[in-house]
């Protein structure tokens, strides 16, 4: 046993932070508060090990996710008790190395190794071993406190695999602990394991990697003596060693500065020159270890891992592994059945949006807007709130934000609970696999197949999905056309207008008919649009960013369904909706004011309409559509009660008052009024088009600059949809006008 | 208002006259920009980098050579020279230019500064290895020496450009050109290509299209005075020798995987498996540590497992995953010893002539 409890009985000590060895100056600047906890704990793991259900279920409800600080990868850290000590668990990204550059790595490495968490956690998939001891090997080079979690051992039976934990245990040199993290089996055993390696009672003396390739091992041997030499209470040096050969930025300058020194914790200082000794003689030895010492370094772990691997799993012959995987896969990677399947699960989740959204949509409106507004009013009165104040909170703010609630929420919170219980249960994967052809003659990535769709959810959680693509140039590019995928609060726009304007021009028993191929024209203009303009960009501004392709089909796995439920309406439903609340309070304070504000006779909104027709007019539009789009960017959820707003005040017909939103019950009202408005066919065809093309509402465009952290590619992804639409609406306004005469 | 046909002819006129100006790399807008190339310290570098690569091939440099080189008038070069000589970076022997030591130092910072930027393009970026060069020619210029040593921390200090040039060091230091040409190499030899010559970007361009990079392993098959053959990455590339002539090449004893044992992955067949050799030098950067990290190294196992819907990509068993591959990659990736899957035990590696 090279891991053994040193002390025996219930091992509290006396100090509730016995052993911790956490450095909490460097937990604090990477965003981690130890405020009444004792001990900190790292979750680390590949994808797809069911990384994040170790978590949930070690932490319950009490976490909470954010991103990392600067960055924006997600966080999610919680905590958990034992006896009377407090543990925080942050979850670190799921990686399948440490040795790259990429962000994760960098931000799963970085908390290994400066932050010291007292014990790091490698969830490992018992079914995808080898694979994953690469990392585990890995961390243990890095940490000696760690404890193997090793997941989902019933998934690993099932595919005629046994994994002898002891031996794995024995091996590696730290507790190995199997668990089924969905059903809690072993969790609490880790919970034990983990306590007793945080308070010492454990010790590791963690595997690490001895043979390497001849030549290099005499290098890495030399220059691992003079960095012990030259910093003794280092416990890493060798792959501190291989880390400067390999020529690491960021472990030279931490050297540099004396940062890895401090952390040793010895207390002795050492002078700059000695570091600077060091540098310069990794610099030397890096011209003895050949080009492909890269490439070395990886095959050993792998070779390693394999190793391990072999010895302690025993392999049931009989059973062939992912036998059920390869018959769900004939089936939907099929040429037969792969596309008509997809199509119709994807009609499906829209189709339950769509209609699922309507009652509960009702719902909200009735009571926010027809019972709490009127309410509200009363209520002022009743108070003798001034009327200009009244109308500016109530008709202003309030009304803006309970059309927003009311039209956005029930979508959002069917529709992506479906998605990720697709995307939970390995569907999604295929999905890119099935289409990435078509995305790579655009230059772009099969995994924007699901960020698109995501955005006829919304653009801005499509925005944020476009996290999965890990290609910089594929990721830009998905990014800025996600905003022509037709999100739900454009849907009843389109569905408005072609009832009214397309539908009319059929007879009406394919009225209906006619006026659905009309929305669904635009959007699949939308799609077309995606492609030209991800093929345009990935051909000229795009060029030359890195790019990369990866795409890993993980095993089907059934999902589960109230935790997706929970999180996909805590993470994605409720973000998304304070955003765009955030954004549309302000709104309506300024759709209220324009109407009510009057300045030489008329309102600041018939000025502004005065003003932009001129513009509306040439690209087939009107002045108060251009100002609807205007003072609506915060939502396109509002553009049509305020187009209908607009048109009531200008026109001169009745409606619900000056800066008031308001929707009709029937579309022939509507329709009634927009005549009245000066409305034509061509209006109704180019409020389509400019509704599908024109700049991504506020909340997307704030995303947009989150995620890319580029005023640069904001920009780009805002006006480049504005100037297509400008473009096309022009075009199709005066070719209209040239046959019409 | 205006007609809609005369708003229509307005529209694409301006259309037009914006893609003229500002269209990408040809327009008047970048037109402008490469004209202020011809800046007075533009010149003097790439007349300094001019005569240094006289003196790595130990030619003469002269005036007009000069004149040539930078598409100047011979009145231009002869002030840019006159200028560089009362600057103690040139002297004139016998009709001669020859580098002082202030001047060779110059010239080999400017040269460390291109082949650095080569470098960061070939293993950071997603440039197309043709335009490297037209891009280092930019940027040698911009990057300040300071500059260059943090691009060459960050790169890991390499010690060769893409095209196996040496970049000279910090201090001066410059290693020597390794290999030797292409044609020297016997029929039957193994031998790694160590150098592709970058200019004229012609040639570069067509080595570059033949598949052809620095790293590649070759056995010469055959050699004449008309073409040169030679096998590599599991085909035959036949090489014109005018084109041979670009190429250098270091000797190889008998490699462990002979290239006719070898073939990518590309050529299997659903159902069958094969063992990886190598990644191909050709896959650098983020797309080679993706790849490696996905644990497709040396010694793997790789089986096909199914094609994909809409052509070019693939699904591969690898360490019992399934990981979706573009063609482009699988064809970077050399393997040996294919096999129908199912045949073999896990233990056995029964070696059968692979496929191509």
């Amino acid at each position: 046993m090279s891991h053994e409890r040193t002390t025996t009985g219930t091992g509290l000590a006396a100090s509730p932070c016995a052993g911790c060895q956490h450095h909490v100056g460097n937990l604090v600047k990477l965003g981690v508060n130890m405020e009444r906890f004792d001990y900190v704990v790292a979750l680390a793991g590949n994808p797809n090990t069911g990384k994040s259900t170790v978590f949930n279920s070690i932490t319950g409800l009490r976490q909470h996710t954010g991103n990392w600080p600067g960055k924006t990868v997600a966080r999610a850290e919680g905590g958990f008790a034992l006896g009377d000590r407090r543990f925080k668990l942050v979850d670190l990204p799921g990686t399948y190395s440490l040795l790259s550059t990429t962000v994760d790595e960098e931000i799963a490495r970085n908390f290994i190794l400066f932050a010291r968490p007292d014990v790091t956690v490698v969830v490992v998939d018992a079914s995808h071993l080898e694979r994953n001891l690469n990392l585990a090997l890995q961390v243990l080079e890095i940490t000696d406190r760690a404890v193997v979690c090793l997941n989902l051992v019933d998934e690993a039976r099932r595919h005629g695999r046994e994994i002898d934990h002891r031996r794995l245990a024995r091996d590696l040199g730290v507790p190995v602990v199997p668990t089924v993290a969905r059903s809690r089996k072993g969790i609490d055993e880790l919970l034990e394991t983990i306590a007793g390696v945080a308070t010492g009672e454990i010790v590791c003396r963690p595997h690490r990697l001895e043979r390497r390739s001849r030549g290099v091992q005499q290098v890495v041997e030399g220059l691992s003596t003079e960095i012990a030499a030259a910093f003794p209470g280092l416990s890493n040096v060798r792959w501190l060693a291989l880390r400067l050969l390999d020529g690491d930025t960021y472990i030279e300058e931490a050297l540099r500065s004396g940062e890895l020194v401090e952390l040793a914790g010895n207390g002795v200082p050492v002078a700059q020159g000695t570091a600077l000794q060091v540098l310069e003689r990794a610099h030397e030895l890096r011209w003895e270890i050949g080009p492909d010492f890269q490439d070395s370094l990886t095959e050993d772990l792998y070779a390693e891992a394999a190793r391990l691997a072999d010895r302690s799993t025993a392999i049931d012959g009989k059973r062939r592994a992912f036998d059920l995987d390869r018959a769900i896969d004939n089936l939907v990677t099929s040429r037969r059945f792969g596309l008509p399947l997809m199509i119709a699960v994807l009609t499906a989740v829209f189709w339950l949006t769509v209609t699922g959204a309507n009652y509960p949509s009702g719902l909200l409106a009735s009571v926010l807007i027809d019972r709490a507004q009127p309410l509200l009013h009363h209520l002022a009165t009743a108070i003798h709130t001034p009327a200009w104040l009244a109308g500016f909170l109530i008709d202003g703010v309030y009304l803006a934000t309970a059309w927003v609630v009311s039209v956005m929420l029930p979508p959002m919170a069917i529709f992506f609970p479906l998605f990720t219980l697709l995307e939970d249960f390995g569907y999604l994967a295929r999905v890119s696999f099935n289409l990435d052809g078509m995305f790579k003659r655009a230059g772009a990535h099969g995994k924007q197949a699901l960020t698109m769709s995501m955005g006829f959810g919304c653009n801005a959680a499509g925005v944020v999905a476009t996290r999965i693509i890990d290609s910089p140039r594929e990721r830009l590019i998905a990014i800025i056309t996600n905003n022509f995928a037709l999100c739900n609060g454009r849907w009843p726009t389109q569905i408005l207008i072609a009832t009214i304007f397309i539908g009319a021009l059929a007879p009406a028993r394919i009225a209906g008919l006619v006026s659905a191929g009309a929305v669904v024209a635009v959007a699949l203009l939308g799609i077309t649009m995606t492609f030209g303009v991800s093929w345009l960009l990935s051909r000229t501004i795009l060029r030359g960013e890195p790019s990369s392709f990866s795409l890993e089909l993980p095993p089907y796995r059934p999902p589960r369904f109230w935790h997706t439920l929970y999180t996909s309406i805590i993470d994605r439903t409720l973000i998304v909706l304070w955003r765009a609340v955030v954004f549309a309070a302000p709104a309506g304070a300024v759709i209220w004011l324009s109407g009510n504000v009057h300045v030489a006779g008329s309102s600041v909104a018939e000025h502004l309409i005065h003003l932009l027709n001129p513009v509306g007019i040439l690209i087939g539009l009107n002045g108060v559509i251009m100002l609807a789009y205007v003072v609506a960017i915060p939502a396109n959820e509002i553009v049509i009660p305020t187009v209908l707003m607009l048109t009531a005040m200008t026109a001169g017909a009745a409606g619900a008052g000056a800066g008031v939103m308001f929707e009709f019950e029937s579309a022939a009202d509507v329709r009634n009024l927009l005549a009245a408005g000066g409305w034509t066919v061509l209006t109704g065809i180019n409020i389509m088009l400019f509704s599908l093309l024109h700049n991504p509402c506020s909340t997307t465009i704030y995303t947009i600059y989150r995620e890319t952290r580029s005023r640069k590619w904001t920009t780009v992804a805002t006006v480049l949809p504005l100037a297509l639409g400008f473009a096309v609406c022009f075009l199709v306004a005066q070719v209209w006008r040239l046959l019409a005469g | 208002m205006n007609s809609p046909l005369v708003n229509l002819i307005v529209f694409v006129l301006g259309g037009a006259l914006a893609a003229l100006v500002f269209w990408p790399g040809r327009g008047l807008f970048a037109r402008g920009r490469r004209n202020r190339r011809l800046a007075n310290r533009v010149a003097l570098e790439d007349a300094l980098k001019h005569v240094y690569n006289h003196e790595v091939r130990e030619d003469a440099c002269t005036l007009s050579s000069v004149a040539g080189a930078l598409g100047v008038s011979s009145t231009r070069a002869v002030t840019l020279v006159d200028r560089m000589q009362r600057g103690g970076l040139l002297r004139l022997v016998d009709g001669r230019l020859l580098l002082t030591d202030d001047g060779r130092r110059y010239a080999l910072e400017v040269v460390r500064a291109h082949r650095l930027w080569e470098r960061y393009l070939a293993d950071e970026t997603g440039v197309d290895p043709v335009e490297w060069h037209e891009r280092a020619e930019k940027e040698e210029h911009a990057l300040s020496a300071e500059a260059a040593n943090a691009l060459a921390a960050r790169l890991g200090h390499p010690r060769f450009d893409p095209h196996g040039d040496p970049i000279p060091t910090a201090d001066g230091a410059v290693g020597a050109e390794p290999g030797v040409p292409l044609a020297e190499l016997a029929p039957g030899q193994h031998g790694v290509l160590t150098h592709l010559e970058d200019e004229p970007p012609v040639v570069f361009a067509q080595l570059v299209a033949m598949g052809l990079y620095v790293g590649m392993e070759v056995r010469m098959d055959a050699r004449s005075e008309q073409r040169i053959v030679f096998d590599a990455d599991g085909r035959k590339i036949v090489l014109a020798p005018i084109l041979a002539s670009n190429v250098s090449v270091r000797r190889l004893q008998e490699p462990v995987v002979t290239p006719d044992e070898m073939a990518t992955l590309a050529v299997l067949k659903p159902g069958e498996s094969a063992d990886v050799v190598r990644v191909s030098p050709a896959c650098r950067g983020l797309e080679r540590r993706r790849l490696m990290d996905l644990g497709i190294v040396a010694g793997t196992r790789v089986m096909y497992e199914r094609p994909g819907l809409t052509g070019g990509l693939c699904a591969y068993r690898v360490r019992d995953t399934l990981i979706a591959l573009r063609e482009e990659q699988a064809s970077m990736i050399g393997v040996t010893n294919i096999h129908r899957a199912g045949s073999p035990d896990r233990a056995g590696h029964k070696r059968e002539p692979a496929q191509s």
